[in-house]
């Protein structure tokens, strides 16, 4: 039962929150589409040439940069899933031995409420090759190890990674042990009593149980890798050389150092593509999901 | 021979389940060795994930002196505040030497209006949506999820044009509108989910005293909105409070938020990094949102697994 008088009164009420989604979303995102298409370098030029309307992707998949910025966001990718396993194993402990829980449970998740600004200067100093960790090891004699990741092109992106595991493993466990915590603990008691390892217990029974909880966190975990640029900027800069560029490093410097619309509208239609590819399963997935439910309650 | 191992195993196996007693996870007494292994395990990661804090604290009480020694855990010898205020008043962001108070003040000139702004807007988007009879909501609610996960980059250069046309680029007002209209779809579907479940005996109790959309909003829903309330303010006190993005995007000269200045102090320093004001700064900017989350650690965690499980 929905209300049939005043009914004039809740459409205008969404006007604020339409105009806002077909402007500032809906229409943006056109607007960003079609110049990236057009030739405009410093200021938008609204006319396309048809005969070679590719032509800003064309030099984008040409420019080592871009090709750089894109195996980085895939490394990123893979390199931060560590998160999403390090917060399982973190919430499964921290569910089976209940002593401590809140005060695990506050530390693990703290990084989170910090700005990865912070974390990125944070891990910065801990980094530096003379004064930070690295020394510190080589004080107590393990002078085998090298942490100076990020003086490195070639490791530098993996100093991001860990930065980034520190910062959001926190937020996987917490989702983990939501889901956790939904499993009965009857199912526990049951598999006990059938003598099932813990080991079989957790591969077998627990972590198929928690495939959508698993599934939401890869699908958070992309977006948020798509989107990562705040923590580059803090850590390296981008550097040393372009050795950590990522897509949305990328499409910022092409605006605001190279002023070249067009080429930063091609590589923000690229992102939107990758956010797409990611995000439609998980459209798909609650759709069904719900269905599912739908009937079940049916 | 195979048959053999298959009897011996479960004989085994029968041995162990019966030799074991029955174990509850609730009912304990004493610490298990096992116990004892997953409380040392977890500790030594509590001091993975302390570490940092550890050394940041320490680093911004030392003096630089103390600190080209290396050493970065041992504790101040002469414990100094000096870096936190020269960070606080002086610290340079490019040209300008102002310090980090500029920024606080931009970032609370920001976070106010956009709270109020984002709140109002979703809110009434979000109560409309799941209380009302709207044909398109829907489709308008897919297009908002759609919304919610877009990447900035695909938008911000029309929003930088737009917000150009309309004056207010460069501003602390353009930041935090920048804010409320990023934050809308999430904080919509954050609320619709939430006014759903408002039973519809409550709608039609408040129909009947002929509440209109305005009044059944101001005088029921609105009231009954405390708990979500909380948890959205949350999570936008310290998204908007974090971030940096938009704060670089949009903000000129001297109305740049805190993290912005921090990331200047921190990038553009030239000659010898000055680590104790680094990290004096960084601590300064990660102090606000961090007294959120030992204050109100639950609604905290609620803002953000609210703002990540949906639909």
């Amino acid at each position: 039962m929905r209300i049939r008088w005043s009914r004039w009164a809740p459409e205008l009420a969404l006007t604020p929150a339409v105009a806002i989604t077909m402007v500032a979303f809906l229409g943006s995102m056109v607007w960003t589409i079609y110049i990236s298409l057009t030739r405009s370098r410093r200021f938008p030029d609204y006319e396309i040439d048809w005969s070679e309307w590719g032509r800003q992707y064309a030099r984008l998949f040409n420019d080592d940069a871009w090709l750089i910025a894109l195996k980085n966001l895939l490394i990123l990718g893979v390199g931060s899933t560590l998160a999403i396993g390090f917060g399982f194993i973190l919430a499964c402990l921290i569910d089976r031995e209940k002593r401590g829980e809140g005060f695990f449970r506050t530390v693990f998740l703290y990084p989170l409420a910090v700005s990865l600004i912070v974390t990125g200067v944070a891990w910065r100093w801990l980094f530096d090759p003379n004064l930070g960790l690295q020394a510190f090891f080589h004080s107590i004699g393990l002078t085998w190890l090298r942490f100076d990741w990020l003086a490195s092109g070639d490791t530098a992106i993996y100093g991001i990674i860990l930065a980034s595991v520190w910062q959001g493993s926190g937020f996987y466990m917490a989702l983990m042990l939501a889901g956790l915590k939904g499993i009965n603990t009857e199912i526990w008691s049951a598999a006990r009593l059938d003598g099932v390892s813990t080991w079989k217990f957790y591969t077998e029974i627990v972590i198929p149980m928690m495939r959508f909880t698993f599934l939401t966190c890869a699908i958070l975990l992309s977006l948020g890798v798509v989107k990562a640029y705040d923590i580059v900027v803090a850590m390296t800069n981008g550097g040393p050389g372009q050795s950590t560029w990522v897509p949305a490093y990328f499409t910022i410097s092409a605006y605001w150092q190279k002023s070249n619309l067009g080429y930063a509208s091609a590589a923000a239609v690229i992102m939107l593509l990758i956010t797409a590819a990611v995000f439609l399963p998980m459209v798909l997935l609650t759709v069904w999901q719900q269905r599912r439910s739908g009937r079940v309650a049916a | 021979m195979s048959q053999i191992s298959v009897t011996g195993r479960t004989a085994i196996e029968r041995a162990t389940t019966e030799a074991r007693p029955v174990y509850f996870p609730r009912r304990k007494k004493g610490i298990r060795p096992r116990s004892i292994a997953i409380l040392v395990f977890l500790t030594m990661c509590a001091a993975f994930f302390c570490v940092p804090l550890y050394v940041i604290v320490v680093t911004s009480l030392k003096t630089m002196d103390q600190i080209r020694l290396g050493e970065i855990f041992s504790l101040p010898e002469v414990w100094t505040v000096q870096p936190w205020l020269t960070a606080w008043n002086d610290a340079c962001s490019g040209i300008n030497c102002n310090g980090l108070k500029v920024g606080f003040v931009n970032s609370l000139a920001i976070l106010f209006p956009s709270l109020i702004l984002s709140l109002a807007i979703s809110s009434v988007t979000g109560y409309a949506l799941a209380l009302w009879n709207v044909r398109w909501a829907g489709p308008f609610m897919f297009l908002l999820f759609m919304c919610a996960f877009v990447p900035f980059q695909i938008i911000m250069i029309p929003l930088i044009v737009l917000s150009g046309m309309l004056k207010i680029y460069g501003t602390v007002w353009g930041i935090a509108i920048v804010h409320a209209v990023l934050s809308m779809p999430l904080l919509t579907l954050i609320f619709r989910n939430y006014y759903k479940d408002i039973p519809n005996e409550i709608m039609r109790a408040a129909m009947m005293d002929s509440g209109s959309f305005w009044r059944t909003f101001f005088e029921i829903i609105l009231p009954m909105s405390g708990n979500i309330l909380i948890v959205v303010l949350i999570m936008q006190i310290t998204s908007i409070w974090n971030d940096f993005l938009v704060g670089l995007t949009f903000g000129g000269l001297g109305t740049q938020p805190m993290t912005v200045i921090l990331a200047n102090v921190v990038i553009t320093t030239t000659g010898e990094v000055v680590y104790n004001e680094n990290m004096a700064a960084a601590l300064l900017t990660a102090i606000p949102p961090l007294v959120i989350y030992f204050f109100l650690g639950k609604f905290f965690v609620q803002g953000i697994t609210a703002g990540a499980i949906k639909g």
